[in-house]
C-alpha cells in the first residue's frame, strides 16, 4: 500500500457513488411501474472488503488477471418497506433521502480529494 | 460501458417522459369529461388508461422506464337524462364518459409528484458531473 493510497480510496468511492446514484435514479424512474422491485447497491464496505486478487507473474508466459473493479458494484434488492397494489416497492421518500446521502458523500469526497491534492502540491512547490 | 452518472442522466430522462405521457393522458380525460357521442344512443368518448414497464436498455445497462400501453378503460358509461341531447336515445338517456374527475386529478397529483422527484435525481447527477469537473480547475 503506497502512502498516496487515500487517492484510490477516493477514487473507488466516487465510482461506488456514482453506481448507487444510477441505482436510485432507475427506482425513482419506475417509481409508478407495476411489480418493480427497488434495488440498491452493496455497501462501500463490501468494495473495500474485496479487494482484487492478484496473480503473481513470475515468467513472462503468466496469465494476468484482469482487474474487475465494478465487480462489488453489483444491484442488491432492498427489503420492501412498502408495496402497492401493483406489486412495486419504491418509497419515494425514501429515495430522496438516499439521493441527498449520496450527493453529499459525493461532495465530501471530492474535496478531501481537493484538499489532499493541495497538500501534494504544497510539498512539491 | 457509459460514465455512471450520465447513465442515471439518461434514466431520470426516461422517467420524465414516461410521467408527461401520463399527464397528456390525463389532460384528455379531463378535458373530454363530457363529451358524448354525436348521433342517437352512440358511445361517448373512453376514458383512456396508460401503464408503465421497466425496459432494460442493453447499451446502457441500465432500467430505463418507458409507456407499456395506452389502453381504453371498458368501465360501463354513466347514462343521464337529456333529451335535448343530439346523443339521447328514444327514452332521452345519453351515455356520458366513464370518467370521474376526481381520479384523473388524483392522478396528475401523482404524475406531478413522480416528475418532481425525476427532476431532482437529474439535477443531483448534474451537480455531481459538475463537482467531478470542478476538480480539474483549481489544480
Amino acid at each position: 500500500m503506497s502512502s498516496i493510497y487515500l487517492f484510490e480510496v477516493a477514487s473507488q468511492k466516487a465510482q461506488w457513488l456514482s453506481a448507487r446514484q444510477t441505482a436510485l435514479a432507475g427506482d425513482v424512474a419506475n417509481a409508478n411501474t407495476p411489480g418493480y422491485r427497488a434495488v440498491d447497491i452493496q455497501p462501500f464496505s463490501a468494495v473495500l472488503d474485496s479487494s482484487p486478487i492478484e496473480l503473481a507473474t513470475t515468467n513472462p508466459a503468466h496469465l494476468s488477471l484482469p482487474q474487475s473493479e465494478a465487480g462489488a458494484l453489483r444491484e442488491i434488492e432492498v427489503e420492501p418497506t412498502e408495496q402497492t397494489l401493483s406489486g412495486n416497492t419504491v418509497n419515494l421518500e425514501q429515495q430522496m433521502i438516499n439521493l441527498g446521502d449520496v450527493n453529499r458523500d459525493y461532495t465530501m469526497s471530492a474535496n478531501i480529494r481537493r484538499a489532499f491534492h493541495q497538500l501534494l502540491l504544497s510539498a512539491l512547490k | 460501458m457509459q460514465d455512471s452518472l450520465q447513465t442515471a442522466l439518461r434514466i431520470a430522462a426516461s422517467g420524465l417522459q414516461a410521467q408527461s405521457t401520463r399527464l397528456r393522458v390525463v389532460s384528455q380525460n379531463i378535458a373530454n369529461a363530457q363529451s358524448t357521442g354525436s348521433t342517437p344512443g352512440a358511445a361517448p368518448y373512453a376514458r383512456q388508461t396508460i401503464s408503465f414497464e421497466s425496459e432494460m436498455d442493453k447499451t446502457l445497462g441500465a432500467n430505463l422506464v418507458g409507456v407499456k400501453s395506452i389502453g381504453v378503460d371498458s368501465s360501463p358509461f354513466k347514462l343521464e337524462r337529456d333529451p335535448g341531447n343530439p346523443a339521447a336515445d328514444e327514452n332521452g338517456m345519453v351515455k356520458m364518459p366513464n370518467i370521474d374527475v376526481l381520479t384523473e386529478l388524483a392522478d396528475m397529483r401523482e404524475a406531478n409528484r413522480s416528475y418532481e422527484a425525476n427532476l431532482q435525481v437529474a439535477k443531483q447527477s448534474a451537480d455531481m458531473l459538475n463537482t467531478t469537473i470542478s476538480l480539474m480547475k483549481d489544480a
